[in-house]
């Protein structure tokens, strides 16, 4: 009972710690605009006005449904292609492997700030301006060495060789595969997959430079587009609520994977 | 055990096939990974290297948009100017510090965190999807939130905490606010990866442990630990890296006000708002240096952990 | 073979992957901005959101019977990332974007860079007439018009007439009141913008003008520190440290201030006229005490000069119809354009006769303050390099309260030398 207590508090602690200012955000965006600033921490005046006014023109939901679409797109591609490299990186001998791993992280370390310029040139240039592909080709590149990188850190705590135990036990490739190998590349791949996702998620810089229109703003940029009252006013109201909203599908993808990454674990792979 | 005979068996296999095959197994070895990593290789490379390398080149140049006509080659005299700038060492200092204290916290609460995520026996769900949201939250909103919360008068942390003063009028305060904000997002991603890496422990190597005589403290820091090597350095580095350009959270609750820039800010100020391209790159460049000393310098560290380097885990 | 390694089982799936990620590229191809529809050229406006602004734009649109089509590309709603989005098209010579909507401090900027189109002929008279003086001259580089004045702004004190029977006519003066206040423990602060960014450059600007001073000489070429402006930091000292300011002054900008007098923690307020309708619908009790003046200025005898805020209309140099584009600007900036927007969305018009148009009354019931300091407002320095200015003076002035007249007098005439002739490193 005392171990399920200690634990108990431990969780509340982080519960706590993660979400009050959260609970903050949530808390701005039912305040009225009279109200916004008596610095009480819960509203003193309830309102749904905020959310109702993100919701009034499709310019919101459609900056959602073009973060959705461009997300899952490039997670999906950034975890594959990440996937196929990170084998190759951790499992085979080829030359030019310190090289390809040197070069990505390089490529994460450049500030994005001075890329964005020529991004947009070659992207007008290309045609692809303020189009899907025009976020997902950046989002993928800019991805991928993290992807790489953490993928590579797990396949290499794997035993490979369990593949060939099974495999002498008369398994199949693909059971093999299947069964031994893919457990246990699943924690990596699939903590992978969370990153990669809330990177394209909360990008700001290229979905604000590389879009013009609904056509593909994603949310981030469109938040900066939501207006107040006059040109002074910071509409806090409405972009706290648009943060409520978006943040449901980061919890819905995350409630989704998280027993996935521990999954491998009980697998019994491991054991002798 | 089969693990025992494992080791004698491959050896043997080896032994019997050795040369014809190897070089034919070299080479398909080689074929299949240069076609796994092409994909990725070819995408990242078609993506930036127009943009790093015109980046570099712009630094060697004295090229202001606005005064398109006085655009010419000088070499390095840029980074001599940046180089000898205060501005520049002064957010250069802001931002060690901001990185170092950040990233040094996050990696103690990062740990307790994925050991909680991992060991806990209740309510693992909740704790694994609260502890990740912070992480999911667009990070302007959130710093606009924390401006809120530290504004006396219209947010509950000011007048909690320091209800005679403005906290993000001072420099101490304020950097301590950047930091807090800084953790407080960040933190799960390193949990994130920590606990991947600590899903990986094997349990068997614990229990023998355990059954060794080994203390909680012992078994974390003998066998947990050694294990997770790679994880650590993957969460340490990438976080790092991104450390040590934060921006959003610094032009959100100060704009630099105080002296609290960061290099990121500085290079946006100069680059974007100050149109002078070449000044801009260079401080660009000059980051990316700084960063890529950082990286060698864990990868270094952290030895055979690095991805790509030696044997290990390829038994 | 013995030795077959194997493929991961994705390889087969990658394949698939790629070659929908391939479709789901292709498809969406499609260059920015609006194409001519049948015959009819579109003319681009690019400008930050401004409420009811479709319905100028249906009206000028309907005016023009068919020989052009405006069409609203709504920007960023903060000015620099307005900039920002415009400058990057304008250097990579965008055609697609044909009017600018701008903020009055990007005139010499965009100018100077051959960006923007000279207003020439009848463009130009058309525009003049009726216009403004200071609206006027933020749309001029180098003497020739290059944009023209769509609404404007500027700073108005509003006071709590409940506490102060008599507004102030000089800063001196507010601050004794404050004082005053202080001591019998009322409501008392001053609330102005001291945060570091352009609204500091804005009440820098305002003092060294009210105190007769320059910043830059009249070619924008050198840095002037003179007499007034060594009286308009003096001021600006005095002001912060006399405590009479919010303790979190140097972190305000004009929302928080706004928030602040609405809370009822000041006695006076320094902002833009927008506090007025934004109290009316939030603090209705509050705003039955709250009145207007002239903003305060320094010497005792002479009036003060404060800062014109707002936004122009320019033409970009590469747009496939400048003639179209000008045409479609006067009709956006006329008189009834101007009247609509000023009672529908809060934007004082920069001609006029407007302000003697009978509807203003209700909307704009301080018009005759306003007019009176549009007579004789002050543009912010006029540089190519404004935005270099804006931000080392802003870095050099904050915080308010650490401000020593002399010394900052001379750094800031270095550094602004600097900023003009693009030299060094930007804070």
């Amino acid at each position: 009972m005392t171990a399920k207590l200690r634990w108990g508090v431990l969780d509340a602690i982080v519960v706590i710690f993660a979400l009050i200012p959260v609970l903050w955000i949530a808390s701005l965006s039912f305040k009225t605009t009279a109200t916004l600033t008596d610095g009480n921490f819960v509203p003193r005046e309830w309102t749904w006005e905020n959310y109702k006014t993100i919701f009034q023109t499709d310019q919101f939901v459609r900056a959602l449904i073009n973060s959705i679409g461009i997300a899952l797109i490039s997670t999906l591609i950034a975890v594959v292609l990440g996937t196929m490299a990170a084998y190759a990186i951790s499992r085979l001998d080829f030359p030019g492997k310190q090289v390809l791993v040197g070069v990505s992280l390089l490529i994460a370390m450049f500030p994005q700030v001075s890329l964005v310029t020529p991004l947009f040139n070659i992207e007008r240039n290309l045609g692809i301006f303020d189009t899907w592909a025009g976020l997902i080709l950046p989002y993928i590149t800019f991805a991928l060495p993290l992807a790489i990188y953490t993928l590579s850190a797990f396949f290499k705590q794997i035993p490979w060789d369990l593949e060939k135990a099974a495999k002498m036990d008369g398994a199949t490739q693909g059971e093999a595969f299947r069964k031994v190998i893919a457990p246990l590349a699943a924690p990596g791949v699939f903590t992978t997959a969370i990153l990669v996702f809330i990177f394209c998620w909360n990008d700001f810089l290229f979905a604000i430079s590389l879009t013009s229109t609904e056509r593909s703003r994603t949310v981030p940029a469109a938040l900066s587009f939501f207006t107040g009252a006059s040109q002074f006013e910071d509409p806090t109201g409405a972009i706290s609520a648009a943060a409520v909203v978006i943040t449901i599908p980061i919890i819905l993808f995350v409630l989704f994977f998280q027993r996935r990454i521990v999954a491998g674990l009980t697998s019994g792979a491991v054991k002798g | 055990m089969t693990a025992q005979q494992e080791k004698v068996a491959i050896p043997a296999q080896r032994a019997t096939h050795r040369k014809p095959a190897i070089s034919e197994g070299k080479r398909q070895e080689r074929r299949l990974g240069w076609l796994l990593c092409a994909p990725a290789a070819i995408v990242m490379v078609a993506v930036t290297a127009y943009p790093i390398l015109y980046s570099v080149w712009l630094s060697l140049q004295r090229y202001d948009l606005k005064f398109p006509e006085n655009r010419e080659f000088i070499g390095l005299a840029n980074y001599a100017t940046v180089l000898s700038n205060n501005y520049w060492w002064t957010a250069f200092g802001v931002t060690v510090l901001i990185t170092v204290v950040s990233v040094a916290v996050e990696l103690v609460l990062g740990m307790g965190l994925a050991l909680i995520m991992h060991r806990t026996i209740i309510g693992r769900g909740l704790v694994r999807t609260s502890a990740l949201i912070p992480y999911g939250i667009v990070t302007v909103v959130a710093a606009f939130s924390w401006r809120y919360a530290w504004t006396p008068g219209t947010g509950y942390l000011a007048n909690l905490v320091a209800p005679n003063g403005a906290p993000l009028t001072e420099r101490g305060a304020s950097l301590a606010i950047i930091i807090l904000a800084e953790i407080w997002k960040t933190t799960p991603f390193m949990a994130l990866l920590l606990l991947a890496g600590l899903a990986l422990v094997p349990d068997d190597l614990l229990k023998a442990a355990a059954m060794d005589g080994a203390g909680w403290w012992q078994r974390f820091t003998k066998v947990m630990l050694p294990v997770m090597k790679p994880a650590i350095l993957v969460a340490l580095l990438f976080r790092t890296l991104d450390a040590f350009r934060v921006f959003d959270n610094i032009y959100v609750l100060t704009n630099g006000a105080n002296e609290t820039s960061s290099v990121s800010m500085i290079a946006y100020n100069n680059l974007i708002k100050g149109l002078n391209l070449g000044i801009g790159s260079t401080m660009s460049v000059l980051i990316f240096i700084t960063v890529a000393i950082i990286a060698f310098v864990f990868v270094k560290l952290f030895g055979t952990a690095a991805p790509g380097s030696s044997e290990e885990g390829r038994r | 073979m013995a030795n077959s390694y194997p493929h991961p089982r994705r390889s087969l799936r990658a394949r698939a992957f790629a070659a929908t990620a391939v479709l789901a590229l292709a498809a969406p191809l499609a260059a920015c901005g609006s194409n001519d529809e049948g015959g009819v050229p579109t003319l681009n406006l690019y400008q930050f959101p401004v409420e009811h602004m479709q319905d100028v734009i249906d009206r000028c649109n309907q005016q023009a019977a068919g020989k052009y089509k405006i069409v609203y590309q709504v920007l960023p709603r903060t000015a620099d990332d307005q900039r920002v989005q415009m400058v990057r098209r304008l250097a990579a010579k965008d055609d697609s974007m044909d009017i600018l909507g701008m903020d009055v401090t990007w005139t010499q900027e965009f100018a100077s860079a051959n960006w923007i189109r000279e207003f020439t002929g009848t463009d130009k008279s058309d525009v003049e007439n009726g216009t403004l003086p200071g609206p006027l001259a933020s749309g001029e580089y180098n003497d020739k018009l290059y944009a023209a004045p769509n609404n404007t702004n500027v700073q108005l004190l509003w006071y709590r007439k409940d506490l102060v029977p008599t507004p102030p006519k000089t800063w001196a003066e507010m601050i004794q009141m404050s004082l005053q206040l202080k001591q019998q423990g009322k409501p008392y602060q001053v609330l102005t913008m001291g945060a570091q960014y352009e609204g500091l450059v804005v009440l820098f600007n305002s003092l060294v003008a009210s105190a007769g001073g320059h910043v830059v000489s009249d070619d924008g070429k050198t840095a002037v520190m003179d007499a007034g402006a060594l009286k308009g930091l003096d001021t600006m000292k005095t002001f912060a440290t006399a405590g009479v300011t919010n303790p979190s002054f140097s972190n305000m900008i004009e929302d928080d201030v706004r928030h602040a007098f609405q809370n009822g923690e000041g006695a006076f307020e320094l902002n833009w006229p927008y506090v007025w309708a934004s109290m009316q619908s939030e603090t209705p009790d509050l705003a039955k005490n709250v009145a207007w003046a002239r903003y305060p200025g320094i010497d005792p005898g002479t009036q003060s000069i404060t800062t014109i805020g707002g936004s122009n209309l320019a033409v970009s140099s590469y747009s496939r119809y400048p003639q179209l584009d000008f045409e479609a600007v006067k009709c956006l900036r006329d008189p009834e354009s101007q009247k609509y927007l000023a009672i529908n969305a809060g934007q004082p018009p920069s001609i006029e006769s407007v302000y003697n148009d009978p509807e203003m009354a209700k909307a704009y019931p301080m018009k005759d303050t306003l007019l009176e300091e549009l007579k004789n407002a002050a543009p912010r320095p006029r540089t190519p390099a404004y935005q270099n200015l804006s931000t080392v003076v802003a870095a050099e002035l904050s915080p308010p309260d650490s401000i020593q007249p002399d010394k900052t007098a001379d750094s800031l005439k270095k550094s602004i030398q600097d900023a003009i002739d693009s030299k060094g490193v930007l804070p």
